[in-house]
């Protein structure tokens, strides 16, 4: 009796294929929890890039910055800035909207959101060719081109991501349970941490 | 910690209302007066994160 109580649990056993289940958190599930560690890595990657830049502009302090006779489009730099702002408002929007069970707000939202990433993309290609220097200009070149162009890095890869999620949305493949929507909050918050990172570079190269 | 997209908007509009006035004070007097003003406000924000920490630690 005994022994056939065990084959049968064996037998249970066997009928699960595939690896165990992963240990999960009760606080944050693996997905959200995935993109923090993600997020870390990239502050570290761009702190060492701001660190180059403060290196240069301090330590080499060359007798003006930008040196002469290079300026900045500071103004232009600002609407793009609001432009990349906004978009989190979009993206805030259409995470709210789905919470909310309303699959138009979150189709409006995602594909305003691209389309105000795509725009700044598009500014700030159209402003490294209008800038007059270039990445092999002094350090101060470098340094720009290097700094700004891998935040344009993240966000053409913020709008890959939001590209999915969009065409997902479509689909209807989300709903509002917090489970149902990850395909959204996570690049969600991906998307401002593009936007912040943004904000930073901006204030430190362009205004002070 | 309970980590979300509203939180991390939260966090957007913190740092942009830090980075208006940066940008504001710089405009109105000079680069290194917004410069100390950000010093001033990243270290507010490392205070403040050591004290978060700290206050959670101790809760059981």
């Amino acid at each position: 009796m005994e022994s056939a109580t065990v084959a049968l649990g064996h037998a249970e056993e066997h009928d699960h294929h595939g690896p165990p289940e992963a240990h999960e958190s009760s606080r944050i599930d693996r997905q959200t929890l995935g993109i923090l560690l993600f997020i870390v890595s990239e502050i570290m990657l761009f702190g060492a890039f701001f660190a180059s830049y403060f290196f240069l502009r301090v330590v080499v302090s060359p007798e003006s910055w930008p040196p002469d006779p290079y300026e900045l489009p500071v103004a232009v730099a600002g609407i793009n800035t609001a432009i990349l702002v906004s978009s989190s408002f979009t993206i805030h929007y259409a995470l709210e909207s789905i919470r909310r069970g309303n699959h138009t707000g979150l189709k409006v939202g995602l594909v305003l959101t691209w389309m105000l990433g795509a725009a700044f993309l598009f500014i700030q290609v159209n402003e490294y060719v209008h800038i007059g220097f270039s990445a092999r200009d002094l350090g101060f070149g470098s340094i720009f081109y290097s700094l700004t162009g891998l935040h344009g890095a993240h966000v053409f890869v913020g709008l890959m991501l939001l590209s999915f999620a969009t065409i997902r949305a479509f689909r209807g493949h989300f709903g509002p349970a917090a489970k149902d929507h990850l395909g959204v909050e996570v690049p969600g918050i991906y998307w401002h941490f593009v936007d912040v990172m943004w904000i930073i570079v901006y204030v430190t190269v362009y205004i002070l | 910690m309970k980590l979300s997209e509203q939180a991390v908007f939260r966090w957007v509009l913190i740092v942009g209302v830090a980075a208006a006035s940066i940008i504001a004070l710089t405009l109105l007097t000079r680069p290194l007066a917004g410069a100390l003003w950000g010093l001033v406000l990243v270290c507010a924000a490392a205070w403040h994160g050591c004290r978060w920490v700290a206050r959670k630690r101790r809760e059981p």
